[in-house]
């Protein structure tokens, strides 16, 4: 029963930032904001640092970055949306291996400061990894092939854009774990169609505006 | 200690490497109304008068064709180099002949490929380095 349990919550959290990264992620490039920045520091980091916090289950935002990246991939519009598919998936890999890494799911309750400092650390690595990862793995599968000397000269660039998505963390983390003390929870009767409604939703709004946009 | 109080080292740390890299990048910027294109000096109205035009149906771009451009600025041999594409903020990319065979160069000096993901379309550029 808790795999179930486990396995929607992956599909629905996955949805949901899939589903924030081709809608609101591509109106915020149409205004020329950093798209990157905002969605991985407010989004990405809220929505797997609410799903971990809850299910307390290594894996779980691999999982998730998993469906955001293959629901980023029916969006072909809004920038590289091959790149943004690769570093949402590396996103969520990352995401896990830090909290793992730092053994974060052995204490219940954090202080405001580590909070904080998770929220930079976190949301800076997992931005300027998926930037990188994304810049290697894109060239790869392309029939240009991939360059090391051109990812080492755009390091410091990478390493720069990463500020602003720490920045946005270090308040988008605090803030999650205050909702959290609110104990909002689904009843279980209700937690199936909520989560499978949702996703659906999710999916099926991207891929009718994908094909409303081809004009098929 | 625990491992999650390192995590405010880490932060600070961080931190550190971020507004250090963002002085850095900011500081090395340089604008530029020239294109170094095969080791010359070209305005981009110089280039955009020499060399044949091109149309993506595909993203609806104009601009000059990249391989025309290279044969024009006087590469020889174009199929046996590789061309890297060089961004004001450092950004960089390197394609094959093939893959110039299918890109172009927008007046706002922004390379686009036919084949490629949008990962490839170089903003700003002010080299192209033929290797």
């Amino acid at each position: 029963m808790m795999n179930r349990k486990f396995i929607a919550g992956i599909i629905v959290f996955g949805s949901l930032w899939g589903f924030a990264e081709c809608i609101i992620g591509s109106l915020l490039r149409d205004v020329n904001l950093p798209a990157g920045a905002i969605m991985t520091g407010i989004f990405a980091i809220g929505l797997m640092t609410l799903s971990r916090s809850s299910f307390k289950q290594p894996g779980m935002q691999t999982g998730i970055g998993l469906v955001a990246g293959a629901l980023r991939f029916f969006n072909p519009f809004g920038g590289c949306f091959i790149c943004s598919a690769i570093a949402i998936m590396a996103e969520g890999l990352l995401f896990d291996l830090i909290w793992t890494g730092f053994s974060l799911d052995l204490k219940k309750t954090q202080t405001i400061t580590i909070q904080a400092s998770l929220g930079i650390t976190s949301t800076y690595l997992i931005y300027i990894g998926g930037y990188i990862i994304t810049q290697i793995l894109t060239p790869v599968f392309s029939s240009a092939g991939f360059y090391l000397e051109n990812l080492i000269v755009f390091i410091p660039q990478i390493l720069a854009c990463g500020l602003l998505a720490a920045l946005l963390g270090v308040a988008t983390v605090p803030i999650v774990f205050s909702l959290k003390k609110l104990n909002i929870a689904l009843q279980d009767p209700l937690y199936y169609p909520v989560t499978i409604g949702t996703s659906m939703f999710c999916w099926m709004f991207v891929i009718v505006n994908t094909i409303f946009i081809l004009g098929i | 200690m625990r491992k999650d109080q390192l995590l405010p080292i880490f932060a600070l740390l961080i931190l550190f490497i971020a507004c250090t890299s963002s002085l850095y990048v900011y500081a090395s910027q340089a604008t530029t109304d020239t294109l170094l294109v095969n080791k010359q000096y070209y305005t981009i109205n110089q280039l955009f008068s020499f060399t044949k035009p091109r149309l993506l149906n595909d993203s609806n771009s104009m601009g000059i064709a990249l391989d025309d451009l290279m044969v024009k600025t006087g590469v020889s041999h174009p199929e046996q180099h590789i061309y890297i594409l060089k961004g004001v903020d450092g950004y960089e990319k390197t394609v094959t002949w093939e893959n110039m065979k299918n890109g172009l160069l927008t007046k706002g000096r922004e390379s686009i490929f036919l084949d490629l993901p949008k990962a490839f379309n170089v903003k700003n550029i002010v080299e192209i380095e033929v290797k």
